[in-house]
């Protein structure tokens, strides 16, 4: 299954911005980026090795195609294509419900869920979400992310207010960034080739390591995701309530998925990986 | 070149200074005169041609807001609540209950080859008495391939168990648009971007080329010409490459009989490459194929309840629909399309979305004015006498969904806009007093295609339960059929070229078996029509 990321807000958060770095960054993973207009990225043309009407193809492994007049029909062509990706990225437009989007891949065996991001310009969002036309399609953007992204906050004026208004329409965990500088890590997950492995996080982030030899109890894994502070989190568990089964864990932000994977696998550890806010991280860790 | 010379019982012009007369002279393909047969013999040497001698001719229909994909979804089984005319001409028989929407669905099944999926279009569960169609009616159509029954809205679909199971939806399945049981489990109902996903799932992306491919094409011309339309719009094409083939292979037919009109989507690219593309199509226009129109969609339906609405919004509290195209792209797209030169029609449902339409083109003509752009607001349901009066003051035009009064409108009355908004819906009397120029429209595939019922629609204001909505905005049988003529070739920037019977116009008719000013206004949309002549040449509608 891939892995599914919507990322949505408003126009001018930085969407666009934040795909160029995804593009141009050697993740090493091969992503399909489905996006609004093509002319909005900042491609080196250089590392095009194939541009079609509707789709580029990147040395890197990459593919960008745009989305034109219907997602669905653009993301099942995208299915049907011979090529493998290790992830899909849609960029949602300005005004599209990404939740709404994101129930593609709920729908759709070939993919997983991962995670709804939506961006918020530091600088307009106050005065959008006050505006009558739009306010309400600010707020439905809101509540539908897992996680935030407010960008732009070197253009922020009253940074504690903005942030009591995000959390008044979303419980999304918040991350604060410039330029849509964001570790793509926390954003998009901590595949990287099949493996659960973080790799170099920014400084303000850190991640952590388990692994239990015994099933573990349940509730002990929830309340360490569930506390302020942990923004992704991917595991295999052998829970000591169905201790015959692999229970998969995967939450980004405010959104837990455990789902069954089938029968546990003699040898197996049960392994969790926690990317979050350094600080808070640290302190789980004195614990 | 030969001077053909028609008379026919009557000929209504559309020219004020001869509205009605009994001959009309065609060479090349153009209008040569219209009037007496012996002021048309002053032409010269003319031939008479009497077939026409008991009918009544009007200007051809021209549709002004249309879908080509009509003629798509006629590749698959109709099963809407109303008669509707399939393009060979065959009436299909309302469907009126659920059981006769299965019965119909298992006869067509057994004609399908193994594995292929069953799509079918056009049902209406609103004249059920609230029964909706579950998973025990659409698997007694099949178990064993998938079902998809689409709504007559294309944003509802019902899917039996084969695709559900497919999909992996249960009753723990928490995503937008599956409708669930009171007991929570799944109905089979699918909804918006959920029914479309599933629909294309089950029928292969292929599907989508079907739906617009040259056969399509073709459909929809013909079904169109049985209605007495000459000229229509295929109002929304991303216009891949595939499609505009299609256009020009069946447009390069002289058996083609309609012409056609279809409108860029403008929020599919960026104007930066959509309008150097549009410019290129446009050198590839024909007699019966014309690249010149744009379009934007702002906003969703009203009966979807996706329509951008004003203060108070929904009659039954449902919160504001979503905008399709945001105000500050409506005011981008529309600015660079303008500037460039272009007509803008842009969708907007909602008065919300009217209201920003408006505004974007105010704002367009500050910064870069232009006379005569006409940008026409396609639907305009809602729009208030305030918002026609900008219009006028614009130089906007507008094209108003009459036929939703029919089909949609004691819902309106009831849930969606109430009874006040309701019964001034679709405003043809205020866009007449106001002078903002004006055409009515079927969106055909979501209504019918047939302009004299869309007339009819306009004139009478009848709900589908027969409720007078509106009673102030009934318009004049001369002023529908000016809108569904004249008026529509205006607010398509062709008027000088069609929608009058008038000295070097085409010479393109719709043929009548009766006059539809004789009548009685509440028969307008049974009046009969034999056929059109396309540029001179007949084409008898079959019987
Ligand atoms: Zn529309
Ligand atoms: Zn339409």
């Amino acid at each position: 299954m891939i892995p599914f990321t919507v990322i949505g807000g408003f126009l001018g958060a930085g969407k666009t911005t934040l795909l160029n770095r995804l593009l141009r960054g050697a993740t090493g993973r091969r992503f399909a980026v489905m996006v609004n207009d093509f002319g909005a990225l900042d491609i080196d043309g250089r590392l095009v090795v194939e541009h079609g009407g509707d789709t580029i193809a990147l040395a890197n492994g990459c593919l960008c195609c745009t989305i034109g007049d219907s997602l669905v029909t653009t993301l099942l062509a995208l299915l049907e294509r011979p090529d493998r990706f290790d992830h899909i990225v849609v960029e949602a437009s300005g005004v599209a419900d990404p939740g709404r989007i994101a129930d593609l891949a709920v729908l759709e065996p070939r993919l997983r869920r991962d995670g709804v991001v939506v961006m918020v310009d530091a600088g307009e969002v106050r005065q959008r979400a006050a505006d009558r036309r739009v306010g309400d399609t600010i707020g439905r953007q809101l509540a539908a992310a897992d996680l935030l992204v407010l960008n732009k906050i070197d253009l922020a004026e009253d940074l504690p207010g903005l942030r009591r208004l995000l959390a008044g329409h979303s419980a999304a965990p918040i991350l604060e960034a410039s330029h849509a500088d964001v570790p793509l890590d926390l954003l998009l997950g901590l595949d990287r080739r099949g493996q659960a492995a973080p790799t170099e996080t920014a400084d303000a982030f850190t991640s952590w390591s388990y692994e239990w030899v015994e099933p573990v109890e349940r509730e002990t894994v929830m309340t360490m995701l569930r506390g302020p502070g942990r923004l992704r989190a991917k595991g295999i568990m052998r829970f000591a309530d169905a201790p015959e089964r692999r229970s998969v864990i995967h939450q980004v932000g405010r959104r837990l998925d455990v789902s069954d994977d089938g029968a546990w696998r003699d040898g197996e550890t049960s392994r969790l990986v926690l990317l979050g806010v350094k600080p808070v991280l640290g302190s789980l860790q004195r614990e | 070149m030969t001077i053909v010379v028609y008379s026919a019982r009557r000929i209504l012009t559309m020219n004020p200074n001869r509205p009605s007369v009994t001959h009309v002279a065609v060479r090349d393909g153009r209008i040569l005169g219209a009037g007496s047969l012996d002021e048309l013999r002053g032409w010269g040497k003319v031939e008479v041609d009497d077939r026409f001698a008991d009918k009544v001719i009007l200007p051809g229909f021209v549709e002004g807001h249309s879908h080509a994909y009509e003629g798509g979804v006629w590749k698959f089984p109709y099963v809407g609540y109303f008669d509707r005319i399939s393009p060979d001409g065959t009436r299909h028989k309302g469907l009126k209950s659920i059981d006769e929407v299965v019965a119909r669905l298992q006869a067509f099944e057994k004609t399908l080859a193994p594995g292929a999926s069953l799509l079918a279009w056009g049902f209406d569960p609103i004249y059920f008495g609230g029964r909706r169609m579950d998973l025990t009616d659409a698997d007694k159509i099949s178990t064993t391939r998938p079902v998809v029954v689409v709504h007559s809205n294309f944003h509802v679909a019902n899917a039996n168990s084969t695709v559900l199971a497919k999909a992996g939806i249960t009753r723990s399945t928490n995503v937008h648009g599956i409708v669930k049981d009171a007991m929570g489990e799944p109905t089979g109902e699918l909804q918006e971007m959920t029914a479309k996903y599933m629909a294309y799932r089950a029928a292969g992306v292929e599907v989508a080329a079907v739906l617009s491919d040259e056969q399509a094409v073709w459909r929809f011309a013909r079904v169109a010409q049985l209605a007495g339309v000459t000229t229509a719009t295929d109002l929304h094409n991303e216009l891949p490459e595939s499609t505009v083939d299609g256009y020009l292979r069946a447009s390069a037919s002289d058996d083609f009989p309609i012409r056609l009109l279809p409108a860029f989507a403008a929020g599919s690219v960026s104007p930066e490459q959509g309008i150097p593309r549009l410019q290129g199509l446009m050198k590839k226009n024909n007699d019966r194929l014309r690249f010149q129109l744009v379009k934007i969609v702002t906003d969703g339906s009203i009966q979807g309840l996706s329509a951008r609405m004003r203060w108070p919004g929904y009659y039954d509290g449902t919160p504001n629909g979503v905008w399709n195209v945001g105000p500050d792209d409506i005011d981008r797209l529309l600015l660079a399309w303008h500037r460039a030169g272009f007509q803008v029609h842009v969708h907007t449902n909602g008065d919300e979305a009217s209201e920003v339409a408006i505004e974007a083109v105010e704002r367009a003509l500050m910064t870069a004015p232009r006379w005569d752009h006409r940008h026409t607001l396609q639907h305009a349901q809602m729009a208030d006498a305030g918002q026609f009066r900008r219009m006028k003051a614009l130089g906007m035009c507008v094209n108003l969904f009459a036929n939703h009064l029919f089909y949609w409108g004691d819902i309106h009355y009831a849930r969606t806009l109430g009874p006040e908004r309701a019964e001034r819906m679709d405003a043809c009397a205020t866009a007449l007093t106001t002078g903002v120029p004006f055409a009515i429209h079927c969106d055909a595939p979501v209504t019918p295609i047939g302009p004299l019922f869309t007339a009819w629609c306009a004139v009478n204001r009848l709900t589908a339960s027969g409720r007078t909505l509106g009673e102030t905005e009934k318009i004049p049988v001369a002023d529908a059929l000016r809108a569904i003529t004249l008026g529509a070739a205006y607010t398509l920037k062709l008027d000088e070229e069609l929608g009058s019977i008038d000295v070097g116009k085409r010479a393109d008719f719709a043929v009548l078996d009766d006059d539809p000013l004789a009548v009685p206004p509440g028969k307008l949309k049974d009046v009969g029509v034999w056929g059109t002549v396309l540029g001179g040449k007949v084409f008898e509608a079959p019987k």
